[in-house]
């Protein structure tokens, strides 16, 4: 049993991911647009997106579930894209945790022990130390059809685990749990993969799982890659209006704009961002909705409506037939109908080009 | 309240009328093999009369004794059943949920075999059989039941291996299973409940089958099917004695429909969704 | 696609999983099946074997103007029909009726199971000589308490056939039962309370929604017994043998007693080809209307 200190981050030697130009067909329908991704040993890297987006196409083709039409896998710089699954050395969990129903926790987790002829003494301890590691110690003589949907979840990160792969892969794997059981197990999952230091490839549609969870994160759209970065570094700099829209409780407001004589032009009011706007043209306003506050000048809006939440309140404002969305810990004053301003901190702005909707430099 | 109770009445009573119609013939065919020649000719016939096992003990230790040939159908109901779930288990599987060249068409084909009225194989089947000398032996008849057995086990069994998920398979593919221990440890277990209501049908087939039998058969291999049609022209009168021997050749029949019956109602309405089918 | 060797590796596994029943399947199907259409082409007289030779389409040619042979043709029409209507419309109504009474459906079902575990040849044997006799026959016997009279059920060619059907229908009609009992227990409930609500009565509940609904499953029994009452022998053979004269002698008969009693083979594997050929046929277009709808 290999000790923590041999675990530590950046330590880990192996599970380095390399996916160059991956490119995949089904049918006449193009899934994955030429996909480039490079993760480091030991990282917990976030592939996020809404669904259909080919995140989970990313993560079967890297442990060798699905063909691919064009590109290459490469792990620790070997290229594997001919190998089969169970050459890569990758363990996965999916969404379905697909345990074997017929056999006990102890035999799910000692099967891909036995299929390499793995010495029973081994295997008996490194069942068990899997099994403490996730805490169902005390569940192995049980079936799967007997124990909860967080005990098969954990059934299955045992199952994982157990033989110490270089790449773990879990596709959304926390989807099936109530919410309050969601976030104890992000927790644990994130300090699981610190102690054991394996490379992690985690998909999952939810932006805040993500954000809290991932060292990097790769944000997916429509079978391409949008933006790749840590979490707080996307969340603060978006790419593109694509990724700025998807991510944040509410996400984004985006107000189309334009750009006259070096000045954002927004609804028929001029604002500061604080820095030069670039160059003349139809752009993309993105303000979050913490950042909007209700002013005596600004943008002119209406308020659509009031949702108190208790603890924040989240007011909904028409902005020229586009509602824009505030949200602000304290009371406000205001009431359905009323017209008010929107205003906002210069630095708090983020410009996106009218066209590309990716991000203007600043 | 009361033309409430009424039609459940009715619908009991009607229920009750069909269920006799049913269970009747059967019953009565019961009754009747405890009876004597005499009772069976009295008009009208009676329900309480004297009970005889002469009947059973002619047809099991008489001349006439169909134990020869209850032996001859377990022989060859048991062995078509079990070659036939041999090559129909993998073949199942592999239509289900691999992919190879001429899948779709091969599913077609499966299909269609499964259309050819039995009348029209046994002439071809009985010349060629004469040729090579296996007329009247097991193994010649085994091999043929394969004919209507086969088809109808694929396709079956393709509907039970389409419901296990198919994560169940890449995960023992990751686990290093490699194909053919996934399917033996992981897949197989799984489909356990088909392949026995399968070997349920296939059996069931084959014991009862008839045309094969009387046309490919002989004086050795003489399945209790045909000899209960052999009764019927030596045993002209001798109604009790043929009931007799009706039950003692569908007594297994009966058991194992009994025994299965859930078994059985899953597989008829499992096989009639999924199309074709030879019940 | 960029095949792994996993790819060519699962369809080397495939094949060799799938390989031994298809070989199994050609051999004992289409084999014989060319033979057969191969016998019908030639002229194999049992009886007269030194007539032995290639014959060419007489066979068909001799079945055109055959009257046995359109008899069996219509008798199998009629037959395959009947018993088709009858099962699903009994079928139907007992799986309607019992479903308003759960806790009688566990004896109704070991009662649907016997007829369709006993082997038809038996079913016809009984039927012959303990349901159909003259006098004492069930049937005579009540029909005789009815007033009705005794009759030759199985001696009169217009009853004989009348018969046979009763006994193909009273086999199988259990089949066609157990199957829309179950479709109809599927049925999901609040579709019927909105039509309730809708103030819709009993009957059009029943042809407006249940009907409809039910319709994949009634395709599915009405193709699957018609390809069985068209290959049906073993019952018949053993009640009426395809008599009296050929009153009962379907298709399917008539190529047996051509080949096996008669012993001219030639005409009885045309007769078996064209059998084939109408069942082929039937289901074709059987599956079409499926798809269609």
């Amino acid at each position: 049993m290999t000790t923590t200190a041999d675990n530590a981050p950046g330590a880990a030697r192996h599970g380095r991911v390399g996916m160059r130009g991956i490119v995949k067909r089904h049918g006449s329908l193009t899934v994955l647009h030429g996909i480039d991704l490079d993760i480091e040993p030991g990282e917990f890297f976030a592939l996020l997106g809404p669904s259909g987006s080919g995140k989970t196409t990313t993560l079967r083709i890297l442990a060798g579930l699905e063909p691919l039409n064009e590109g290459r896998v490469m792990l620790d710089g070997q290229d594997v894209t001919q190998r089969e699954p169970g050459e890569r050395d990758v363990a996965m969990v999916f969404q379905s945790y697909a345990l074997y129903p017929h056999m006990t926790v102890y035999d799910n987790i000692a099967f891909p022990l036995r299929m390499v002829a793995t010495p029973k003494s081994d295997v008996d301890r490194a069942v068990r130390d899997a099994a403490a590691l996730v805490h169902i110690d005390r569940l192995l003589d049980r079936r799967p059809g007997q124990l909860s949907g967080g005990q098969q979840q954990r059934c299955a990160l045992a199952r994982a685990i157990v033989r110490k792969p270089r790449l773990f892969l879990l596709d959304e794997p926390l989807s099936n749990l109530d919410a309050k059981l969601r976030l104890e197990t992000r927790v644990e999952l994130r300090k699981l993969q610190r102690t054991l230091g394996v490379t992690t490839v985690y998909v999952t549609h939810d932006q805040e799982e993500a954000m809290t969870i991932a060292d990097r994160v790769a944000v997916f759209m429509e079978g391409r890659i949008a933006q790749v970065g840590r979490p707080l570094d996307i969340f603060a700099r978006p790419a593109s209006t694509v990724v700025a829209g998807f991510l944040g409780s509410p996400p984004m407001n985006l107000l189309p704009a334009v750009v006259r004589d070096g000045v954002v032009r927004v609804s028929g009011v001029d604002v500061s961002i604080g820095r030069p706007a670039g160059a003349d043209g139809p752009v993309t306003l993105g303000v979050r909705p913490s950042a909007l506050r209700i002013a005596d000048a600004g943008i002119p809006a209406r308020v659509y409506l009031v949702e108190d939440l208790g603890d924040s309140t989240i007011v909904d404002l028409d902005v020229a037939g586009q509602i824009v969305k505030l949200r602000t810990d304290q009371r406000v004053g205001v009431r359905e109908g009323d017209s008010v301003h929107v205003a906002f901190a210069g630095d708090a702005a983020h410009l996106f080009d009218g066209a590309t909707g990716l991000r203007r430099s600043g | 309240m009361s033309t409430r109770r009424l039609r459940t009445v009715l619908l009991v009573g009607m229920a009750a009328v069909l269920l006799a119609v049913w269970a009747f013939p059967v019953l009565w065919a019961l009754l009747t093999s405890f009876k004597s020649e005499r009772d069976v000719l009295a008009y009208p016939p009676g329900l309480i009369f004297e009970p005889t096992l002469r009947n059973y003990r002619d047809v099991m230790f008489g001349p006439s004794s169909l134990l020869p040939n209850l032996w001859s159908s377990t022989v060859v109901a048991g062995a078509s059943t079990l070659l036939t779930l041999l090559f129909a288990v993998p073949a199942a599987y592999a239509l289900a949920r691999l992919q190879f060249p001429g899948r779709r068409a091969s599913g077609f084909y499966v299909l269609a075999t499964q259309m050819l009225p039995p009348v029209g194989l046994i002439i071809p089947y009985y010349l060629v059989l004469q040729k090579v000398g296996g007329l009247d032996t097991y193994a010649g008849l085994v091999v043929i039941y394969l004919t209507f057995s086969l088809p109808f086990a694929i396709w079956l069994m393709v509907s039970y291996f389409e419901d296990v998920p198919q994560e169940m398979e890449e995960a023992a593919l990751l686990d290093r299973a490699g194909r053919m221990r996934a399917l033996w440890y992981v897949i197989l277990p799984q489909v356990r409940g088909g392949i026995a209501v399968t070997t349920i049908f296939v059996f069931l087939n084959a014991w009862n089958e008839f045309l094969f039998a009387v046309v490919l058969g002989g004086n050795r291999v003489r399945p209790v099917t045909v000899a209960m049609f052999n009764f019927i022209s030596v045993e002209q009168t001798l109604w009790a004695k043929l009931a007799a021997g009706a039950m003692l050749a569908m007594a297994p029949v009966i058991v194992l429909g009994l025994l299965a019956q859930r078994h059985i109602v899953k597989g008829l309405t499992v096989g009639a969704v999924k199309g074709g089918g030879r019940r | 696609m960029k095949p792994t060797s996993g790819a060519r590796g699962e369809r080397r596994f495939a094949l060799l999983l799938f390989a031994p029943a298809f070989c199994a399947l050609v051999l004992t199907t289409t084999v014989p099946l060319v033979y057969l259409v191969w016998t019908s082409l030639m002229r194999v007289d049992l009886s007269m074997p030194w007539l032995r030779g290639f014959a060419g389409v007489d066979n068909y040619v001799k079945m055109g103007v055959d009257p046995r042979f359109w008899n069996s043709l219509w008798l199998t029409l009629v037959y395959t029909t009947s018993t088709v209507a009858l099962q699903v419309v009994v079928g139907l109504s007992l799986a309607l009726l019992v479903l308003r009474i759960p806790r009688g459906q566990a004896a109704l079902r070991i009662a649907a199971i016997l007829p369709i575990v006993l082997a038809p040849v038996v079913v016809g044997l009984f039927w012959r000589t303990l349901v159909l006799s003259p006098d004492v026959g069930l049937v005579d016997v009540v029909t005789r308490a009815l007033g009705f009279g005794s009759h030759n059920w199985l001696g009169d060619p217009q009853l004989a056939l009348i018969s046979v059907i009763a006994i193909h229908t009273w086999q199988w009609t259990p089949f066609a039962f157990l199957v829309l009992l179950a479709s109809l227990s599927a049925l999901p409930p609040d579709v019927f309370e909105a039509a309730r609500i809708d103030r819709a009565g009993a009957w059009q509940r029943f042809r407006h929604i249940t009907l409809p609904l039910i319709r994949p499953a009634i395709v599915i029994v009405v193709i699957m017994r018609t390809m069985i009452a068209l290959s049906a022998f073993a019952a018949i053979f053993a009640a009426t043998g395809g008599g009296p004269g050929t009153a009962t002698e379907i298709l399917n008969l008539y190529a047996y007693r051509t080949s096996f009693s008669e012993l001219n083979l030639g005409y009885g594997a045309s007769l078996a080809v064209v059998l084939l050929a109408i069942t082929l046929g039937v289901s074709l277009v059987m599956f079409g209307v499926r798809r269609a709808r």
